[in-house]
């Protein structure tokens, strides 16, 4: 698509420390222009941190962070002159109507577009006149929305945006981030569902424990993953598991289940045709399964701890 | 019974921080006056000249009671009493309301709520821990008491007019907490209670008739009125009489009753009165910059402070026919008077110059106030939405500044009106309308430092904000009020902004230190605007 784009956002080995935990530790982010990029991580893994160090509301404690190729917390103003954002957690002001918020904030940033305006508002089936005391989570999100998606910008951070959207609201949601990737905007979204990520984005980058573990196309994060195998066959299955590059094998009524590395796929597929089989499936593995891998592990375990930790802290606040 | 017990405890775990140094500060008041009286003023005579000046000055009675012979605990009580009962009433009504629609407001309530209790189980808790906590404050004033060498029964006595003072406007705060629409506003109303009981029991005291030594003076009718005047006709340390005690008491356990009745009968998180629940659907030009949302934030806040200092300038002013007659009628304190005011200031002049010292005081707290919504936007999660857009720290933080600062003005102008407006129509004499209004504005620069000082304070360490911003202005009020009697050093009374500005119409107005203060004001602000940009934006 581009030829040699400089990327939207870029950060290199940026870290945050609170206290003595390490937020992020060394993360390195690229957004292309253009794209929509999955942000993808367990709670606590640091991606509100990173959308807040990108947005300069937070200084890093080393690296550094690019948007628009200008350092968000030395000149937050001008990197932000053309961004929308979208918290995890809306909190708006109690005492404003919902329509109200949306002109305030939109109002900073320009000023809405009067008919995206009016269709969001229709579209996400928004009361406006509501006082925001009375609004219920789903409902400050799409406060929050309406007024990101209500005036063009060239990058949309969005924070787990969907979180408190019905499955109505969320195809609502996901058609206008068709719609602003399709006018060429950049969109970093961040989220733990993975279906949402699968469905809309480009790019993937998935972060652990602050750290990027993966990242790359879907296409290229399957190439380097195991093929989920389901085959019915005369075949021992203890002779089976031993075979090169199958791992997990486990027996499901008559049907043998295995995963099978992506390198060893042609020595499998020849030896399961040497031993005959009578039914096959296989399946590339899901982005679910992609992140078990990465956080069904001790490490991941670790991860969610922290992310508890920082919870309690957050609600404390008052 | 248990899950009450349960509670109870939970909201002890929560408060035990701020409630011990809420309990130490107003205990420590005592015994610090306590202290003063039994070390300063430890002769009869020197007591009785501090009793006989206070019982001839409408003013002293109006600010801290009536003066009741004098025996050292007697002294002690007069000055200390009613500022430490004003003190457990604030600290008991944030105490219920952060426990009642406060956690309503936040959602906290429905964790407990959806457990095996009932709707009153957690008020009766909270009202368990209120009554807990202001025992424990009896107790630790009563402590202070004895420790500084007054006598026991006294002590104990003293103190239990202090905690029952916290125990009434605990039960006051959890009736308003039924009623009013949210938390901020039974805050609000609960602790406009305390002030008001404060100032009928000020007026009354001030109406008061001295007997003929100048030693004792009875209150009038208007503070039967108020519970803190209540506590005050215990007369712990002369001549004991319970009943007031009952009189709190029950008064207490009536209201107290009337928040369970209310309690039982309305919805989670809504209040008697109904919030207003819609609005308008587009923001008006109001909304379009920082100020304006600051401004669009803080006035409702505002026009209750406007109308609080108003009140206040409105019984100053109402009562300087009764400060003009106290000193006609009584030669014996026109001639005392005469002696210790220097120069030719009136009795009226007095006392207008010490009301309108009290607001100046709320008028630093207005501006404080203001200027912490800044930490709740940004503990809250909204300065986010905000500085996520191409908005400047320097220009979130200077919305807010300006309206603090109108806010503050605005507090000063509004005691000074009313006060010039209802001292004309009195017709009692004393300085002209345009004097008495010019007084109250003397006091702006030294108010202004306060919330220069908290948003300093802000910009560097956050979460100290409010604690600091708060504190400052009690020992400012300490200093002021105490730091006399106490005996304190003149650099630490020098501290406080307001031995800087100018006491008008006693004193004439002295532009040096308006405009040190005023510069010491925009400097810190200046400060602040700058280090702003330079810490992380904390919950």
């Amino acid at each position: 698509m581009h030829a040699d784009p400089s990327p939207v956002i870029n950060t290199s080995r940026l870290a945050k420390n609170f206290g003595r935990t390490a937020a992020l530790a060394g993360l390195d982010l690229s957004v292309l222009p253009g794209e929509v990029h999955g942000f993808l991580g367990p709670n606590g893994a640091g991606k509100s941190t990173t959308l807040r160090i990108l947005l300069g509301l937070i200084r890093p404690t080393s690296g550094t962070a690019r948007v628009f190729g200008i350092d968000p917390w030395a000149e937050p103003v001008r990197a932000h002159k053309d961004v929308a954002y979208v918290p995890g957690d809306v909190t708006l002001w109690p005492n404003l109507t919902g329509g109200e918020v949306i002109d305030l904030i939109a109002g900073l940033r320009g000023g809405a577009d009067e008919g995206l305006r009016r269709q969001l508002i229709d579209e996400f089936d928004f009361d406006p006149r509501k006082k925001a005391r009375t609004y219920s989570k789903g409902n400050r999100q799409k406060a929050a929305l309406i007024a990101a998606f209500s005036r063009p910008a060239m990058l949309y951070l969005l924070d787990e945006p969907s979180s408190g959207l019905d499955p109505v609201m969320d195809a609502v949601f996901r058609r206008h981030i068709r719609r602003v990737a399709a006018d060429g905007a950049t969109v970093l979204l961040s989220s733990h569902i993975l279906a949402e990520v699968e469905q809309l984005c480009d790019r993937v980058t998935i972060i652990r424990a602050g750290a990027a573990v993966e990242s790359g196309t879907l296409a290229e994060l399957r190439h380097l993953t195991r093929i989920r195998f389901r085959v019915t066959s005369a075949v021992k299955p203890e002779e089976m598991a031993t075979w090169r590059g199958i791992h997990d094998l486990r027996v499901n009524g008559t049907a043998i289940e295995f995963d099978a590395d992506a390198a060893d796929l042609g020595y499998v597929l020849d030896a399961l045709a040497t031993a005959g089989i009578t039914g096959i499936t296989a399946a590339p593995p899901s982005l679910e399964e992609l992140f078990m891998r990465h956080y069904g592990v001790q490490a991941g375990r670790q991860a969610g701890r922290q992310a508890g930790r920082q919870a309690s802290h957050k609600s404390q606040a008052q | 019974m248990s899950a009450v017990l349960r509670l109870a405890l939970l909201e002890a775990r929560r408060d035990r921080g701020i409630l011990a140094a809420w309990i130490l500060c107003i205990a420590g008041l005592g015994y610090a006056a306590a202290t003063a009286v039994t070390t300063q003023f430890a002769g009869d005579n020197e007591r009785a000249a501090l009793i006989s000046v206070a019982a001839a000055s409408p003013a002293f009675l109006f600010l801290r009671g009536l003066p009741d012979v004098i025996s050292s605990g007697a002294v002690t009580f007069f000055q200390g009493y009613s500022f430490t009962a004003v003190l457990a009433g604030l600290m008991s009504v944030f105490l219920v309301v952060r426990h009642t629609r406060g956690d309503e407001d936040q959602g906290r309530f429905e964790l407990v709520g959806s457990t095996r209790v009932t709707r009153v189980t957690s008020l009766y808790a909270t009202l368990l821990f209120g009554t807990f906590t202001n025992v424990v404050l009896a107790l630790v004033a009563a402590a202070g008491f004895i420790r500084a060498g007054l006598p026991v029964p006294g002590s104990f006595l003293a103190g239990s007019a202090v905690g029952a003072v916290g125990l009434f406007f605990m039960a006051a705060a959890a009736l308003v907490a039924q009623v009013m629409p949210s938390a901020r506003s039974a805050n609000g109303t609960a602790a406009a209670l305390v002030g008001g009981a404060y100032l009928v029991r000020g007026a009354g005291d001030a109406l008061g008739t001295a007997d003929s030594s100048l030693l004792h003076v009875t209150a009038a009718w208007p503070s039967l009125f108020s519970p803190i005047g209540w506590g005050q006709r215990i007369r712990p340390f002369t001549e004991v009489d319970t009943l007031p005690l009952l009189v709190i008491g029950a008064g207490t356990v009536v209201l107290a009753g009337a928040a369970v009745a209310l309690r039982n009968g309305r919805d989670l998180g809504a209040g008697y009165i109904a919030a207003d629940e819609s609005g308008p659907e587009r923001a008006g030009s109001g909304l379009a910059s920082m100020l304006g949302l600051a401004w669009r934030l803080q006035r409702g806040s505002l026009a209750s402070w406007c109308l609080t200092t108003a009140a206040l300038g409105a019984v100053a002013g109402g009562l300087g026919p009764v400060v003009r007659d106290a000193l006609a009628g009584n030669p014996s304190v026109a001639e005392l008077l005469s002696r210790i005011v220097p120069g030719d200031a009136g009795l009226i002049d007095l006392f207008t110059a010490a009301m309108l010292g009290i607001a100046g005081i709320l008028a630093a707290a207005a501006g404080i106030e203001a200027v912490l919504r800044l930490r709740a936007e940004e503990a809250e999660g909204r300065a986010e939405l905000l500085l996520a857009a191409p908005v400047s720290r320097m220009r979130w933080l200077g919305g807010t500044l300006a309206v603090a600062a109108i806010s503050t003005t605005a507090v000063a102008a509004a005691a000074g009106a009313s006060a010039a407006v209802v001292l004309a129509l009195a017709q009692a004499g004393g300085s002209s309308p345009g004097m008495v209004f010019a007084a109250a504005l003397a006091h702006i620069p030294a108010a202004l430092v306060f919330p220069a000082v908290t948003v300093l304070v802000f910009a560097l360490a956050p979460r100290w904000s409010s604690a600091v911003g708060w504190g400052a202005l009690a020992a400012a009020l300490v200093l002021g009020q105490f730091g006399e009697l106490l005996g304190l050093p003149g650099w630490l009374q020098d501290l406080s902004p307001f031995r800087h500005s100018s006491a008008m119409p006693v004193e004439a107005f002295h532009p040096e230190g308006a405009l040190v203060l005023a510069a010491v004001a925009l400097i810190a602000a200046g400060a602040a605007s700058h280090l702003i940009r330079g810490r992380d934006l904390t919950v």
